[in-house]
């Protein structure tokens, strides 16, 4: 079996990345965002707000799964992470809003390399069953430990202001803090994309195409891995720090399967391969929950079935379907 | 119109094969293998099917682990070497089966083998900071007559072609060693006479270690010629003399020659 | 001495009868989902719920009247046609792609979400019992046990044999071997491999299926019984080696007991990280498990 998971990629010179599409996310984000505003729907501003911070997470996953070829079942295990983190530092040390996503970046990298040098060690469905077990095992220790609220999770983070300069928007600004999260959602995006098209970034994806060619052209390909998995547990992680600013708590439930799950639903609905597929899968699936929430509670057998269609006749992704040329 | 034919370089050899050995499991697929590749000629590697040659490619380029033995490169020790350190060593192997990113254009496959030479922080930059790959790659373009092709994928090419690209991308790198494996295989006799003419072209700085099925083009490029028989050298010296060998012939018997 | 066997007797013992009526459950469990892996090289994230499906099915048919004996019996039966139909409908499409092993872990994953949220609307929320088949206890060497605990240990060792003796002593056996081994080559063979392939898949959901009825009694039914278990027969596989038959049952005999004697040391709670974190370590050192063959997977 490969070692790499060669996801069908779309055929042609330039990568899967479109600005194109990411422009228009952003352009119907903010339209979006003033309509929520001028009907005075903070509802929907705040689900909004989540389902981009979700988003972020799946963009992780694809990062992994997409470009480097590496299907992860436990990117949770950095959302949780970070959102933790980010709870602790905010209501415990204090900390502002800048200085907290710095930090948690920074630890989610560390925690990202130790991961990394454990899961990379294997291959596969094996890597995906190690991120599966790693996650796992850090959602039951969570889950038990009173410091962190136990399973109901740790509680009381304030609600801070996020510092732009000489305004500041408060996190319980419904319009205000969409903004913010949808600037930080993009910035992540945008680096991303500026990496992929660089060198590293190629030979990143060069991984998924021959790895062992790679090898041969003097590229170590467990670098790559390594460099891989790190920036989307980076990614996962800042995503998961801005969790509980938006809702106040942080819970086991982010750590668990469920969350890894959804991400990897996202990304396959949305376009595997594509980075924006899996903002614009993020906001699908959380409609989707909303709409067929008012009609029964049992949204999952329709997500369900719709990613098992998604997985038999586009394995690429809706997106990577809409763009494939052949 | 430089000579490849004559007298082996002076100096010490490139790399240096003392005792090689690899098994699996009870098959001795090289066994106490010794040779020498002096600089700047070009060595063939030649033997019946099943001799071992492909294999001691592998030993030599890091695709596989010997059980006993060692390699010297330059000098240097380099057994167990992984692939990557030994290119940027300044080893490079084309391979049998074409091995090249197929869903990615030719243009790219070349780039991706010549960014070594930018090396540095030039890989986190945009491409366009790449300046002496992106010239590397419009070179070996012309030089290996690719350009009206510089955009297909490179699955899209003729077979002939792609063995020309195989071999382009292996050069790429402007190593000091480059290991060839069969690069005639399936190719037609036009093709074949102008990929001699090729490795007759390049071989002076840079060193030509050849395996190769085509008997007739081993005899017509080469300064030296290795056989190996059943993981074993069997014989080595001049082209002619090894043709002489009745050992080799007898190695061969039964074996249709390519003439 | 005598201090020593009051150990054994009442602190011990007990824990290791737990730890074999579970290990009863998660080799069933395993077996099923080491034989799926390694004929079809499918990894079926959706065994848990194939598992409550049988609980499920149970469940039903006392409902309408049906003894335990003969639903025992039936569940297993009726669990067979589902499994092939699943087969040759779901799992076929995806199943010649080059990246199979993902396409097949995506798919029935997504089976797995399905089916639990069906279960929740079917059946509700909450947990189900049926009554226990054989009341009372028995006293063995000195100690105490539900008798149905007993009766599971039994049926537990007669099934896992008779397992054994059809995939290595029946021509059937042979067949599933053999394709595993090389499906073009049996295919040429007039070995009906896809069919043989849906069989097997077959079989191994009935067996996931049989340890949902013989459980229920102990463990409750409810909609995500089979996300618990799975998580623990995934561990055996992997640490008995996926593929291996005997990896699963050794390795969930292991297990079992590592998580039923823990709990006398360290908080239960940490138990079940335990086996993961022996998971992660045998994925890490020997990804093949411990009778496994690497190049698999």
């Amino acid at each position: 079996m490969a070692d790499y998971i060669a996801v069908q990629a779309a055929p042609g010179p330039r990568s899967r990345l479109r600005p194109g599409l990411a422009a228009v996310f952003v352009a119907l984000a903010l339209a979006g965002g003033l309509a929520g505003w001028l009907t005075g729907n903070v509802f929907y501003l705040r689900l909004a707000t989540e389902a981009l911070i979700f988003g972020g997470l799946a963009m992780a996953v694809d990062l992994l799964l997409g470009i480097a070829g590496l299907l992860s079942l436990g990117q949770a295990l950095f959302f949780g992470f970070g959102a933790y983190l980010a709870g602790l530092l905010l209501r415990d040390a204090g900390l502002s809003f800048w200085p907290t996503l710095a930090l948690v970046a920074l630890a989610g990298a560390v925690l990202g390399a130790v991961a990394g040098l454990i899961a990379i060690r294997a291959r596969g469905v094996y890597f995906a069953l190690i991120t599966f077990g790693l996650a796992q095992i850090a959602a039951k220790a969570v889950y038990n430990v009173q410091a962190l609220g136990a399973s109901d999770g740790l509680m009381g983070v304030p609600v801070v202001a996020v510092g732009l300069g000489p305004w500041s928007v408060p996190a319980s600004d419904p319009l205000g803090f969409f903004l913010v999260v949808l600037a930080i959602v993009m910035i992540m995006y945008g680096l991303l994309s500026y990496l992929l098209n660089t060198p590293f970034g190629r030979n990143m994806q060069a991984l998924r195409a021959n790895a062992q060619r790679l090898s041969f052209l003097g590229f170590d390909p467990w670098r790559y891995k390594l460099a891989a998995f790190v920036a989307a547990a980076v990614l996962a992680a800042v995503a998961g720090a801005l969790y509980p600013v938006l809702r106040g708590f942080a819970s086991p439930e982010l750590l668990y399967f469920q969350t890894s799950g959804n991400a990897v639903i996202t990304v396959v609905l949305g376009g595997v391969g594509t980075l924006i597929g899996s903002l614009y899968g993020s906001v699908i699936l959380f409609g989707l929950k909303s709409v067929i929430g008012t009609y029964t509670e049992h949204h999952l057998i329709v997500i369900g079935l719709l990613f098992m269609i998604a997985v038999i006749f586009f394995p690429a992704g809706l997106v990577g379907a809409l763009r494939r040329r052949k | 119109m430089s000579t490849t034919h004559g007298p082996a370089a002076t100096g010490s050899p490139i790399l240096e094969v003392a005792h090689l050995s690899v098994r699996f499991g009870a098959l001795r697929a090289v066994d106490d293998v010794s040779l020498r590749v002096a600089r700047g000629g070009i060595t063939s590697l030649i033997g019946p099917n099943g001799a071992g040659k492909s294999t001691l490619f592998n030993l030599i380029s890091g695709a596989l682990r010997p059980t006993a033995g060692s390699v010297a490169f330059d000098g240097r020790d380099v057994s167990g070497w992984t692939p990557h350190a030994l290119l940027r060593a300044g080893l490079a192997r084309s391979f049998q089966i074409t091995n090249l990113f197929f869903e990615l254009p030719v243009r790219e496959n070349l780039r991706l083998a010549a960014q070594v030479l930018d090396g540095g922080w030039k890989t986190v930059r945009p491409f366009a900071a790449s300046r002496v790959a992106q010239a590397r790659v419009d070179e070996l373009l012309d030089e290996f007559g690719l350009r009206a092709r510089a955009g297909d994928p490179a699955g899209a090419l003729s077979h002939g072609e792609q063995r020309r690209l195989e071999i382009a991308v292996a050069l790429a790198c402007r190593p000091r060693l480059l290991l060839l494996d069969e690069p005639t295989q399936g190719m037609s006799h036009g093709d074949t006479q102008e990929t001699a003419a090729l490795i007759k072209r390049l071989a002076g700085d840079l060193t030509i270690l050849l395996v190769e099925h085509d008997v007739g083009l081993v005899m017509d490029v080469s300064d030296h010629v290795i056989v190996l028989a059943q993981g074993r050298k069997l014989a080595e010296g001049r082209p002619a003399d090894v043709r002489a060998d009745p050992a080799v012939q007898a190695a061969y018997f039964g074996e249709t020659a390519h003439a | 001495m005598n201090a020593l066997l009051e150990t054994l007797q009442f602190v011990y013992a007990p824990q290791v009868v737990n730890g074999l009526s579970l290990g009863v459950a998660v080799i069933l469990m395993a077996l099923g989902l080491t034989i799926i892996f390694g004929l079809l090289d499918v990894i079926n994230m959706a065994h848990g719920e194939f598992y409550a499906l049988g609980a499920y099915l149970g469940m039903s048919l006392l409902g309408i009247g049906v003894g335990f004996w003969t639903a025992l019996v039936l569940v297993p039966l009726i669990m067979l046609p589902i499994g092939y139909l699943t087969e040759r409908a779901l799992i076929q499409r995806v199943f010649h792609h080059k990246d199979r092993h993902i396409l097949t872990l995506l798919l029935t994953f997504g089976m797995a979400i399905v089916l639990e949220d069906l279960f929740k609307l079917a059946f509700g929320p909450n947990p189900l019992r049926p009554d226990t088949p054989i009341a009372g206890a028995t006293e063995l060497f000195g100690m105490i046990f539900p008798t149905y605990r007993l009766f599971l240990m039994g049926v537990g060792v007669v099934i896992v044999a008779a397992v054994w003796w059809v995939v290595y002593r029946t021509r059937l056996g042979a067949m599933v071997r053999a394709a595993a081994y090389d499906r073009h080559m049996t295919a040429s063979l007039g070995v009906p491999v896809l069919r043989v392939y849906a069989g097997t898949f077959a079989f191994g959901v009935a067996l996931a299926g049989l340890a949902g009825v013989l459980l229920a009694p102990v463990y409750s039914v409810f909609p995500t019984m089979g996300k618990d278990f799975i998580l623990m027969a995934f561990s055996v596989v992997i640490v008995g080696g996926l593929g291996s038959i005997k990896g699963a049952i050794i390795a969930g005999l292991l297990l079992t007991q590592v998580q039923a004697l823990s709990s006398l040391y360290i908080s239960p709670v940490w138990s079940d990280p335990l086996v993961f974190g022996i998971m992660v370590l045998v994925l890490m050192f020997r990804p093949q498990g411990l009778f496994g063959r690497l190049g698999h997977g």
